[in-house]
Parts: structure tokens; C-alpha cells; sequence
């Protein structure tokens, strides 16, 4: 399905694109990128961290409705790494969109997103009402678990990717 | 010099270059605990600084049992990545500033947990925050340049 001629005509508009050229052209253009991407995954997984061992009990003694300042954060530093990896992909589209373990991680960061999505919409208001040392109910630690799983294998699969190349 | 040779001549100086897998695992484990440590490092630096002030500074002493954790994980595997080329590590200088960088960083932490719990002005208290999350990007950056220069 995502065979060379589905994907090579996206690919070369993403080659094509001022950014890449950028990307290619300026020698530090791809290290500096790289820092940003890591300083953004330190960040958003920070943030993340701040949230789910909230949820998940270990935390308790963080008033819940504090942690969820740290949501705002998580996005912005999700911003910061969407976009570096966006410099990324107008770089090397040819060598990532065949890549399995670039595949893998974009359909965890969308099952990411989803999971973030039902625990803003399902557990968010909810969650705001915790006293200080109560528990979360099972639902939400569910939710927070899988959160910090997903982020673990999306940084996994991201180190891997050069190492999957054929 | 001869205990860098020794160390990357040993077991795990081979296993890290010869085996297949080996490599991107360790590799991964120091991101992951890169995450883990800087994640903690850089939330309560942000509370520090003022941002979601009504948290307690103090609740976060159970989250710096994470962060140490994701310093363990990094210790272990960067001292397995280490043995990959020691004679080269050892004397690059980004190498150097990433271990100086790393070293300052967990040493302001400390200073700045205490300043917290102390009676110290919030005017330094802040600023050795700021130092302290500096140095930790520092690190990073430092890191990173270890794999281009």
C-alpha cells in the first residue's frame, strides 16, 4: 500500500520545499535541528511525566490540578518537535518514508494523539476535582500508563531509525 | 592512557561495536533515560522559575526518584557507549564540555533544591535555575556535537 509510487510524488514535493533546500545546503542546519528535537523530547516528556505519575499514584502528593499546567507545556514542546521534524522529513523524504521504524513511530504519535484526545475529553474535568493524595480512578491510570509507554517506543523507534535502513 | 586501551579492547568495547543489535538498544536506553532525567530537571526548573506555582516545590521530591532512575539508565549506557571508542572520547572536547556540563547541572539541581527549602532570596534562587536548566541543554547540545566534530 505505501509502496515508492504512492509515496515518491509526496516525497518529491517535500524535497522540493525551501526548507529542504535549507536542510541540505547549511552544514549546521541538521545538527541544530537535532538539538531542538532533543531539548523539545525533554520537555514533552517532562511534562508528561509531571501529569501521568500524578495519575498514576506514585505522585500523589501533586495537587492534580497543578499538574495540568504542565499540558500547555507538552504541546509547545510537541510543536517544537513537529516542526524540527518536519526540517527532517523536506531534508530526506526518500530515505525516511520507507524507513519502518519512521512508519511505526508516526502511527504511535497518532495513537499518542489519541490517547491525549480521551484523556483531555474523558478523564481532563474529572481529574481536576482530586483532592491532594486521592487516587485516580483505574480508567485514568490506564490512559497515563499507555502515555508514558507510547512516548518510550516513539523516542525508541526515532533512535532506530538510521539502524533499519536497507 | 592504557586503561582507555584496556577498556576498549575489553568485553564490552567488543560488544558494542560487533554486535548487531547492540549498538542502537544501548543507544535508545540513553534517550530514553535522557528523557526521563532532563524531563524531571526541566519541570521543576519551570516551577522554580514560577511557572505552574501552585505546585509545591516540595511534592516534587517523589519525581526526582524518576529522574534518578533516568540518570541511572544513562550512567549504564553511556558508560557501555563510552567503551565503544574511549581513545577517541576521552580527549574530544565535546566529550569534555558534555561531562563538565552534566556534572555542573546535577550539582546546581542540588543547590537549587536546597535554595528552595532555604531561606534563600527568589531573585538567585531563580537564577540558579536558569543556570542549572542551561547547563543541562548544555549537555544536550554537547551531546549531539559529539557525533560531528
Amino acid at each position: 500500500m505505501w509502496d515508492y509510487d504512492t509515496y515518491a510524488p509526496i516525497a518529491s514535493w517535500f524535497e522540493s520545499t525551501w526548507v529542504g533546500e535549507q536542510m541540505r545546503n547549511i552544514f549546521w542546519m541538521f545538527p541544530m535541528m537535532e538539538t531542538f528535537h532533543f531539548i523539545g523530547l525533554t520537555i514533552l516528556f517532562g511534562s508528561l511525566l509531571v501529569i501521568d505519575v500524578r495519575v498514576l499514584g506514585f505522585g500523589r502528593f501533586i495537587n492534580m490540578r497543578a499538574a495540568m499546567h504542565f499540558i500547555p507545556v507538552a504541546i509547545g514542546a510537541f510543536c517544537i518537535n513537529l516542526l524540527s521534524g518536519l526540517a527532517f522529513l523536506c531534508a530526506d523524504p526518500f530515505r525516511y518514508f520507507p524507513n519502518v521504524a519512521f512508519q511505526w513511530k508516526m502511527g504511535l504519535i497518532l495513537i499518542a494523539g489519541i490517547n491525549a484526545l480521551w484523556f483531555w475529553f474523558g478523564e481532563h474535568e474529572e481529574l481536576k476535582q482530586l483532592a491532594d493524595g486521592e487516587d485516580a480512578d483505574f480508567r485514568a491510570k490506564v490512559i497515563a500508563g499507555l502515555s508514558l509507554a507510547l512516548w518510550v517506543c516513539i523516542i525508541v523507534l526515532g533512535r532506530f531509525m538510521p539502524y533499519v535502513e536497507y | 592512557m592504557g586503561f582507555l586501551v584496556w577498556l576498549e579492547e575489553g568485553a564490552l568495547g567488543v560488544f558494542i561495536r560487533e554486535s548487531l543489535w547492540g549498538y542502537p538498544i544501548v543507544l535508545s536506553s540513553h534517550a530514553v533515560g535522557m528523557a526521563t532525567v532532563m524531563g524531571v530537571v526541566v519541570a521543576l526548573n519551570f516551577r522554580v522559575l514560577g511557572y505552574a506555582k501552585d505546585i509545591s516545590a516540595l511534592a516534587f521530591d517523589k519525581l526526582f526518584l524518576v529522574g534518578w532512575a533516568g540518570f541511572i539508565i544513562n550512567l549504564i549506557s553511556g558508560l557501555i557507549l563510552f567503551c565503544n571508542t574511549p581513545t577517541t572520547y576521552f580527549f574530544q572536547g565535546s566529550f569534555q564540555l558534555k561531562i563538565a556540563f552534566i556534572v555542573m547541572g546535577g550539582i546546581l539541581m542540588k543547590v537549587v533544591m536546597n535554595s528552595v527549602r532555604g531561606d534563600t532570596s527568589e531573585g538567585i534562587t531563580k537564577l540558579l535555575s536558569a543556570a542549572c536548566i542551561a547547563c543541562w541543554f548544555g549537555g544536550v547540545i554537547t551531546g549531539r556535537l559529539m557525533a560531528y566534530v
